[in-house]
């Protein structure tokens, strides 16, 4: 008869235990490449001064709906 | 089996031994790491493995001459772990390769120059994944996996090894690298502070004379420790410089270290462009990015609700959740310039109703109370500058540059 307690699926948890799924592909041992090109594209990407008071966007422009529904804005 | 005769065998058998040996005596590494590198599963060597499963009393070729006996120590642990990677018995594998691996560091120790380094390299990959192929057969057995640990520890000998002054040092990081997969495998990433204190307080040795591939390898580990030590400027320096090193045709390395960088300079105030998203395929931080430049709270819960799984598993969950606040400063100045458009002249004064209004709007329901706790937050954080006029409910904003940019610095903790 059914007593005992089916036992959990500890086997499948366990081979799951040890994962890092970012884990970095290995270079070659000998693995060489050029200096100049290097991760340049990549690091340009990137804005740091994208704060530029532009409230013309649609969610800008919802908000100000929003807000000028009740009078309370003066 | 592939043998046609027990002649065949025996030749292909010391034929190995004749290349161990030869190239032990010519410093060939070159030869020397082929023979112990199982995961290439290079024809010659499989064959040598069918040979010795064949074979069977392998010792005794060894023991025939000075020549390879002397070695013995080395090279009958490497037969054994060779035959039993072939018959896919990996526990037993990886028992005998960290003997035959003990053996090779012994040797290595004597050698006084640096010539063995790329076959300790083999050495020490190869033990590493080794020990994760045998852990999924203990664990697939019901029993418990330790193989992955037992290498940590024997890697942390080969660090010891190196580590000391001397030409052998070059080949220090390489091995921590090995070191931080597999702590990173098993969670006890508490493990790399020894190491990483090792190779940064040395002032006998330039990190920057290490090979460029360890120092890729290595910055991207240090700078995923750093994301989870909350120190944004630290782990900035190191991803950004994984970012520039790494080999531009290694995309999935690349990503990897944008997976990281991403949220850590959005924690700076540094958005990607779109483009930089779609070509990693990292569109999960797409709508993060939008919700900071719009200030909208909504989206940015949507985001972080939509990508949970995802977000915290790399564990840059806390770190996205943490963008909050720059949200909520970005939509406090979405609404001062809103109403700077309808009435210069009070503009700076922000009524906190109004605020209300802009959450709710956002389906969050905050009071007036709950909102000035939010404000003298921001005000708290330098994400807004100005007084907060309890009694009308008023934020008074500073005429003078009301809303700090972050300029690549963390927010005030």
């Amino acid at each position: 008869m059914a007593t005992e307690q089916p036992k959990p699926a500890t086997e499948e948890v366990k081979l799951d235990l040890f994962e890092d799924d970012d884990e970095f592909e290995e270079f070659e041992i000998n693995e060489e490449w050029d200096n100049k090109e290097e991760g340049k594209e990549a690091m340009q990407q990137w804005e740091d001064d994208w704060d530029d008071d532009d409230v013309t966007d649609d969610f800008s422009l919802q908000l100000r709906r929003e807000l000028e529904n009740n009078s309370e804005m003066k | 089996m592939a043998y046609p005769s027990m002649g065949e065998a025996h030749r292909r058998i010391t034929d190995y031994l004749n290349n161990f040996s030869d190239a032990v005596s010519y410093q060939d590494v070159a030869s020397l790491a082929q023979l112990f590198s199982f995961s290439s599963n290079s024809p010659p060597l499989l064959s040598v493995a069918d040979a010795l499963n064949f074979f069977q009393d392998a010792n005794r070729l060894i023991k025939q001459s000075e020549k390879f006996s002397q070695y013995g120590e080395i090279l009958a642990p490497l037969f054994r772990s060779l035959q039993s990677y072939r018959t896919g018995n990996l526990v037993d594998a990886y028992h005998a390769f960290e003997k035959f691996a003990n053996a090779f560091i012994q040797e290595f120790r004597n050698w006084e120059s640096a010539w063995a380094l790329e076959a300790l390299y083999v050495i020490a990959y190869e033990i590493r994944v080794l020990a994760e192929r045998a852990d999924r057969e203990l664990a697939s057995n019901g029993k418990s996996p330790e193989k992955l640990k037992g290498a940590g520890s024997f890697l942390m000998k080969v660090f010891g090894v190196l580590a000391g002054k001397g030409p052998k040092r070059v080949g220090a990081l390489y091995v921590t690298c090995q070191l931080f997969k597999i702590y990173f495998k098993l969670g006890t990433v508490h493990l790399c502070r020894s190491v990483i204190r090792s190779i940064e307080t040395a002032r006998i040795f330039d990190f920057e004379e290490f090979p460029r591939r360890d120092k890729v390898t290595y910055m991207y580990y240090t700078g995923r420790l750093e994301v989870f030590n909350e120190n944004f400027p630290a782990a900035d320096h190191k991803l950004s410089y994984a970012l520039t090193h790494c080999n531009p045709l290694r995309e999935a390395n690349i990503r990897m270290i944008l997976k990281y960088l991403i949220p850590v300079k959005l924690s700076l105030g540094i958005l990607p462009e779109t483009s930089l998203l779609e070509k990693y395929n990292l569109l999960e931080y797409h709508n993060v990015v939008q919700a900071l430049k719009r200030g909208d709270l909504r989206l940015l819960r949507h985001a972080l609700q939509e990508h949970e799984d995802q977000f915290l598993r790399s564990g840059v969950y806390l770190v996205l959740e943490k963008l909050e606040l720059q949200v909520y400063q970005r939509l406090v100045k979405k609404i001062y310039f809103i109403q700077k458009q309808k009435d210069p002249s009070k503009a700076h004064q922000l009524k906190l109703e109004v605020i209300v209004k802009a959450l709710k709007w956002l389906e969050m329901d905050m009071d007036l109370d709950e909102v000035e706790c939010i404000m003298t937050i921001l005000i708290y954080k330098n994400l807004v500058k100005g007084y907060f006029a309890h009694k009308s409910k008023v934020v008074v904003l500073s005429k003078q540059d009301p809303f700090p940019k972050l300029n690549g610095k963390p927010v005030n903790s």
